[in-house]
């Protein structure tokens, strides 16, 4: 039954893809992506964790697999050949080379035939976050598009191509969860890069072509790395079995050189420093792209890459210097967010921080560590997916990204602004997720003193500049007068559909830390056995308890929720009362936010936020910020391949 | 039974918290006032104002300034009950931010531009408390092996042995949470230095009141970890704390206000080193 249900998520995008590409009408359109996201959505619950499957479908799978890559990198290719980028073509050109050559010559004498599929806690949690909020998104994207060509003007809709790729990339990225063959999974890492070159170029500006390129560059060298750590694994082992590899890769001196170059091609796909040009180019393309690619596909592969291959680290200097890599990456992006006043900017910095969080998880390398990073990735997906599509909306509506230009926002669009404060305090607050996930981070990695300082630096601007992004969003004048914006239906039910899961799907973090932990703890062997029992079992009902603490979820929860209904009770006691005015020194005007200035006439106060631009801005520090991170790897580089 | 219990316990401390906070603070103004050559008001002075502010007509310009004070006071009470229950440090310390969170969130709601400034300021007030607050929850683990508030009434010698400079980060800290000169920048209690009333700007009557009473709680909170440092010893661990309170109320009268640039860049920056110092040391 697995391997059913495997096959159908990856074929049935493909097929959904195809079927969108020749499709004209709009209704029918609509019709088939949300047909595509509903099934794709059940069968993803429906999936069950099993340890190896798939034989039968070997025959079939394989050569259409390896018949698509060359497919894939021919078309790289011409794409490279077509805009004249040198880089490209000489990546793709590589990369189609090396991959002739060893699937004729090496692989095909070796006796691979491993498990086409192995699902297990971890695979399934990023199929579900793939199909379900990349699905939202999916359906967010319908009345978005719409509204995006109608302002463009278009002669001719370019939806078609627009939704084939946003199926096609989902497809792509459940194959690449699903499968336990390291050459598949190259073949779908390949295949997300391609996917999001063309839904950043989509709008065919010059500008999109020129984004859209840089990421095509970046991620193509990130493929030839992972084709060439795929090399090295195959030339030690003998085989393409992830989960098998998982257990025997590693070793000592440069038997660690096909792990690092694993490691990173999983740093350019998650955009970590310096690779982050990428994706904070990636905010050219309209907002669904940009909501996909941040929350639950493409940068979500390469931490995914990073976290299946810890048990391999662990315990490795090339895992300490990971735990650095990743924390400054933590920090750096974090700081660099301070000093942004373009929202989406901000955003994107947000996500490369957490990726960054996410990939010291991997380099702590305990069961503990790798669930955190888990659930980090889930948390982070929900939350981020909901605050892109907000602001994305917004962005349409005010027609600029600069965070000053939103100020207020929340008189215009109420319910959009209130939905992104939401967000925002779900990434920052208890008893929600992402600090929850945190705390998990706080506890498994406090022995390194050099990475908690990072931690407790990375933590505190991350409060910073969320809260400086909701209370700009607050703040206006009359916020009552303010009536909820029409929305179609297909914006409004995906919204509320993330921010239910972003308030609730905490209460489920200890059960699926609970299994996370149970699939990851044999893969790490008895070296780091648990030091008694399983770590939830113990305690009252409610509380996560580690080795180092305990997390009083149940309660905090409930009492965030009274807290709430309480708070909602005055505020409405409050509006319902004596309206006062905002302190202008006592020279208000008939206008909120107007104060009476020289001449009798009304003068706007306007403040804006501190982002501290000339020393945190983007221009000062980006070359030394990539300088160092650089240095990082350089040294997990020399880490890793320390005899 | 145990849910009786631990809500008992909370109600009482609760109870507690809020008187001493409220003499605390009584006993700050009769201090400064003695410290300016005045007589100051009675000891029992704040809890009059308390409770005038909160028979006071509610009136707000936005539904947030209701919103916060509530959520805030819940903030710095859980944070408290967390504590008394020896919980988990870094948690404690995670509820206690969000009491600040929405403080600002209120504040910014309001175009007003001095409740921004404040709110604004008092971002940066948060970052430096919070991360060295974070520092200290970091030399538990490293001493004790865990982050939990129990774990310290088990050594047999007191913290502050080990983590001296901790402690003087603590104190810089402690100043910036009672709002003292010179970190009184995001809302002062001295009318003379004072743009309006920073982040406290749009907050009036009710909601005023319950800020202040978050406030006597979060101070209360600040006094109860520095009493860790030494926690061997329950007289010290009264006289601790009190002679820390003491301290910053001194430094409050015979210091002017400083930029929040100072407070970040060399102040903050300085107190950071040196704690992060202290946990090198500690671990080697």
């Amino acid at each position: 039954m697995p391997e059913a249900i495997s096959v159908v998520l990856i074929i049935v995008p493909f097929l959904a893809a195809l079927a969108s590409l020749l499709t004209r009408s709009s209704a029918c359109r609509s019709f088939l992506v949300i047909t595509t996201v509903c099934g794709l959505a059940t069968c993803s619950l429906l999936l069950q964790a099993s340890p190896a499957c798939g034989g039968k479908w070997a025959g079939i799978i394989a050569p259409l697999i390896a018949g698509g890559d060359f497919l894939l990198l021919a078309v790289m290719f011409f794409l490279g050949c077509r805009y004249r980028h040198p880089l490209i073509v000489m990546l793709t050109a590589g990369q189609l080379a090396l991959f002739a050559w060893l699937e004729f010559s090496v692989f095909a004498g070796g006796s691979h035939g491993p498990a086409l599929f192995a699902v297990d806690a971890l695979s399934l949690t990023m199929v579900r976050v793939v199909c379900i909020v990349g699905g939202l998104i999916c359906l967010h994207a319908l009345p978005y598009m719409q509204a995006h060509e109608r302002h463009l003007q278009l002669d001719r809709s370019r939806q078609p191509q627009f939704f084939a790729v946003l199926l096609l990339f989902l497809g792509a990225m459940n194959g690449l969860v699903l499968t336990n063959h390291l050459a598949h999974f190259y073949f779908f890492f390949e295949l997300t890069t391609l996917c999001s070159f063309l839904l950043i170029g989509h709008d065919n500006t010059d500008e999109a072509v020129a984004k859209a390129l840089t990421a095509l560059w970046m991620n193509g060298l990130g493929g030839l790395l992972l084709l060439l750590a795929i090399w090295g694994l195959y030339s030690q082992s003998a085989m393409l079995d992830m989960t098998g590899l998982v257990a025997t890769a590693g070793g000592h001196g440069a038997a660690m050189l096909p792990l690092v170059m694993l490691l990173l091609a999983a740093f350019t796909k998650s955009a970590q420093l310096p690779w982050q040009k990428w994706l904070l180019g990636a905010m050219v393309a309209p907002t669904p792209t940009s909501a996909l690619l941040h929350s639950s596909t493409m940068v979500k592969a390469g931490v995914y890459l990073a976290l299946r291959f810890a048990p391999a680290l662990a315990g490795t200097l090339l895992a300490q210097g990971l735990v650095l890599a990743g924390g400054f990456t933590f920090v750096a992006a974090a700081a660099l967010a301070i000093g942004q006043r373009n929202a989406k900017k901000v955003l994107a910095y947000s996500t490369i921080s957490n990726l960054g969080l996410i990939f010291a998880c991997a380099g702590i390398g305990t069961p503990a560590a790798v669930a955190a990073g888990m659930l980090l990735i889930l948390f982070h997906a929900v939350s981020k997916g909901l605050l892109f599509l907000c602001v994305g909306t917004a962005e349409q509506q005010v027609h600029s990204r600069d965070i000053e230009v939103m100020r207020g926002l929340c008189a215009i669009m109420p319910v959009t602004a209130m939905i992104s404060v939401l967000a925002a305090l779900t990434l920052i607050v208890p008893p929600f997720g992402m600090l929850l996930g945190k705390w998990l981070v706080f506890e498994a990695g406090a022995d390194n003193i050099v990475f908690y300082l990072m931690l407790v630096l990375g933590s505190s601007f991350t409060v910073l500049y969320w809260v400086r992004l909701a209370g700009t969003l607050l703040a206006g004048g009359e916020t009552a007068a303010a009536r909820a914006e029409a929305q179609p239906l297909l914006t409004r039910w995906p919204l509320a559909v993330l921010a239910c899961g972003a308030v609730l799907l905490v209460l489920g973090a200890p059960a699926l830390h609970g299994r996370l932990l149970a699939a990851l703890a044999p893969l790490f062997g008895p070296m780091t056995a648990f030091p008694a029992g399983p770590p939830f079992a113990a305690g009252r009902a409610g509380v996560l308890l580690t080795a180092q603490g305990a997390f009083p979820l149940a309660s905090l929860f409930v009492a965030a929720a009274l807290v709430a209904l309480l708070a909602l009770a005055a505020a409405r006691q409050a509006m319902a009362g004596k309206k006062g005015r905002a302190y202008l020194a006592g020279a208000n005007t008939e206008l909120p936010d107007h104060f009476r200035g020289p001449m009798n006439r009304p003068v706007r106060a306007v403040v804006e936020n501190y982002y501290l631009a000339p020393l945190l801005g983007e221009k000062r520090w980006t070359r030394w910020v990539n300088l160092a991170a650089a240095g990082l790897l350089l040294f997990m580089l020399g880490g890793g391949l320390w005899p | 039974m145990a849910v009786m219990r631990t809500a008992v316990i909370a109600l009482a401390v609760l109870w507690a918290a809020t008187l001493l906070g409220g003499l605390l603070s009584g006993l700050d103004r009769r201090l400064t006032a003695r410290l300016q050559a005045r007589r100051g008001p009675p000891l029992t002075q704040p809890f009059w104002d308390v409770i005038k502010l909160l028979a006071k007509e509610r009136v707000v310009t936005n539904p947030w300034q209701a919103f916060s004070p509530v959520a805030t006071l819940a903030a710095a009470a859980t944070a408290l009950v967390l504590f008394v229950c020896q919980g988990d440090l870094l948690v404690i310390l995670f509820v206690h931010a969000t009491g600040g969170v929405f403080l600002v969130l209120g504040a910014m709601a309001s175009p007003s531009p001095y409740s921004q400034t404040g709110g604004q300021r008092e971002l940066w007030q948060m970052l430096c408390c919070e991360t060295l607050l974070f520092l200290f929850a970091g030399a538990l683990y490293l001493t004790t092996g865990s982050f939990r508030v129990s774990g310290v009434l088990a050594l047999p010698e007191p913290l502050l042995d080990r983590l001296p400079l901790l402690f003087l980060a603590f104190l810089f800290a402690l100043t910036v949470k009672m709002r003292k000169s010179p970190f009184d920048l995001a809302g002062s209690h001295h009318a003379h230095q004072e743009l309006v009333r920073g982040v406290y700007t749009e907050y009036a009557g009710p909601h005023l009141g319950l800020l202040e009473i978050a406030h006597w709680l979060e101070v209360m909170l600040y006094l109860a970890i520095c009493s860790l440092f030494w926690a061997t010893n329950v007289a010290a661990m009264i006289l601790l704390p009190l002679a820390a309170f003491g301290a910053v109320i001194v430094l409050d009268n015979v210091a002017a206000r400083l930029t929040w640039r100072w407070m970040l860049g060399r102040g903050w920056a300085a107190v950071f080193a040196a704690a992060a110092l202290n946990l090198f040391w500690l671990k080697g």
